[in-house]
């Protein structure tokens, strides 16, 4: 019996999403143990090294590694097409993964000029993944509101990585390196940079590095989750999209609300809450539509995984709530104000993007491990069905203890309770235990096919 | 699953994944030879193409003016 992942002649890739989503979950647990560890990251607000590396850890290494290697799954299903190149993905994985390891260590580290080398390795890898969806992109045989999200999504994640690569630049001192005259062209690059970390720099620190975030948090992530699930809520329910103007709608008024809030934050503007309403409104029409899509769908019962990604759309509430809250001008800056800001931080990125993205690992996962060792043996062999490589009772307990690890350690910040950002968080790791016990289930199958004793004994099967 | 003549047509409309490319996979598994199955899915069956290749199968997808898809297979 083969037990390596099969991959069909021109067909999917399954080693390569499992590979993004099996280093994004290893940096889940590191990160959910980060926090039990040192809770006072979350409890009190600062912007020092060990937040900041946490943030990456979580928004880099978790996020942004579940949802690329995700994409390598997803968009060429979603857009009816294959993924233009595996090898640049699996390029791209390489440079992912030394850019994100390094530039978590050189924030933790404190090491400036490490950081600025990582970042770059990182943005290397990120242009290979902008190309290699670009021309996936280019090959669909019809636009569709999809497409237009992940195109946005793509030029979004492009001006994140540009802004950060930019405050890197701000950061760094290169009088040392201009010291020691090197050659004309290196000195040239260095004044530039120079000159252009001094423009970044009159910004001012927090207003850049809250303008970089939010093209990254709002414009990639929050763009995704819309964009796809016009796809994949219709096709996990069995349901279609309702009103095409609605949706095409909350996607427009998405990217009108990032261009302007992106702007808007980085120049202090009262512009900043009309914005972030425009954002708020194509929340609205999402959650509309999606309401639209739930009422109309033929499957009446929904899974744990459509139970996940749907508790955490809910959860933009609150988020879009808290994000009217700070941009507002009168907010005085206090104590308070601050825990609010780390409190609006968690929920947009564990209780809305990370409570999606296990939501959606539910769907992606089991798929994977099926068609991999099980699809090239149906009409032969009796093979599982997907619910048959997970366990239903750790997904109800994950999702529990979810929540429950989600409201704790928000009153925790709320209050600036260490206790209780660790016990809260403690809950969030026992969640991401059950994923864990499930993927690593799941992966079982790669050893342990389930399969009849007498097929399991017989020779390797012989293809047509 | 209907069978005429040399035609036997699978609809694996109003299935979640991975249910369509099982049915229609079961399906090729007992095609008669020289006959054509015509797959009918919600979706363009992306998965579906290549485990048929991997088979020793062709398969034709056309788009229909419903929004579905039939997709013709031949040994």
């Amino acid at each position: 019996m083969r037990t390596a992942p099969a991959t069909p002649a021109n067909g999917p890739s399954i080693a390569l999403p499992l590979a993004f989503v099996l280093t994004g979950l290893a940096a889940l647990c590191a990160g959910v143990v980060w926090l039990v560890l040192q809770p006072g990251l979350l409890s009190t607000y600062h912007y020092n090294q060990d937040v900041i590396a946490v943030t990456h850890l979580f928004v880099l290494g978790w996020i942004c590694t579940i949802i690329m290697g995700a994409m390598y799954q997803l968009v060429p299903v979603a857009l009816e097409t294959h993924l233009y190149s595996n090898k640049l993905g699996c390029a791209q994985f390489v440079f992912h993964l030394v850019g994100v390891a390094g530039m978590v260590w050189a924030f933790r580290a404190r090491k400036m000029a490490a950081l600025a080398h990582y970042a770059s390795v990182f943005a290397f890898g990120v242009i290979l993944f902008v190309y290699n969806m670009a021309r996936t992109l280019r090959r669909t045989p019809r636009w569709n509101i999809t497409a237009s999200a992940v195109a946005a999504s793509l030029f979004w994640i492009s001006m994140a990585v540009t802004a950060g690569l930019s405050i890197a630049a701000a950061k760094c001192d290169y009088d040392p390196a201009l010291a020691l005259a090197p050659p004309a062209w290196i000195a040239a690059i260095l004044r530039g940079l120079q000159s252009f970390g001094v423009y970044v720099a009159h910004f001012g620190a927090i207003r850049t590095m809250h303008a970089h975030a939010h093209l990254g948090g709002a414009g990639f992530f929050i763009m995704l989750i819309v964009g796809v699930s016009y796809k994949l809520v219709p096709m996990f329910t069995l349901s279609e999209v309702q009103s095409r103007a609605r949706a095409v709608g909350s996607i427009i008024l998405l990217n009108i609300g990032l261009a302007g809030s992106f702007l808007a934050i980085l120049r202090h503007s009262p512009l900043e809450s009309p914005f972030a309403c425009v954002i708020v409104a194509a929340l609205a029409l999402y959650g509309w539509e999606l309401a639209a899509i739930l009422r109309a769908r033929k499957r009446r019962a929904l899974d744990w995984g459509v139970k996940y990604f749907l508790t955490a759309v809910a959860l933009l509430l609150p988020v879009s709530a808290l994000s009217l809250v700070l941009c507002w001008s009168g907010l005085p800056q206090n104590t308070f104000t601050g825990q609010l800001e780390n409190l609006y931080g968690f929920l947009a990125l564990i209780g809305v993007v990370t409570f999606a993205i296990l939501g959606m690992l539910y769907k992606i996962v089991p798929f994977l491990v099926w068609f991999g060792q099980y699809s090239r043996l149906i009409g032969r062999v009796p093979v599982p069905s997907l619910p048959d490589l997970y366990s239903a009772r750790l997904q109800s307990l994950g999702y529990r203890a979810f929540l429950i690890g989600l409201a704790a350690t928000s009153e925790g910040i709320l209050l600036s309770n260490e206790t209780g950002v660790r016990i809260g968080c403690g809950f969030l790791a026992l969640a991401v235990s059950t994923m864990a016990l499930n993927v690593a289930g799941m992966l079982s199958h790669f050893f342990k096919p389930a399969l009849p004793p007498a097929f399991k004994t017989s020779t390797p099967l012989k293809t047509a | 699953m209907n069978n005429n003549n040399n035609m036997v047509e699978v609809d694996a409309r109003g299935l979640m994944p991975p249910h369509p490319l099982a049915k229609i996979l079961e399906a090729v598994a007992v095609l008669p030879p020289g006959a054509e199955l015509r797959a009918r899915t919600d979706w363009r069956p992306i998965h579906l193409l290549a485990q048929l290749e991997q088979r020793g199968f062709t398969a034709v997808t056309e788009e229909q003016p419903d929004a579905s898809f039939i997709t013709r297979i031949r040994r």
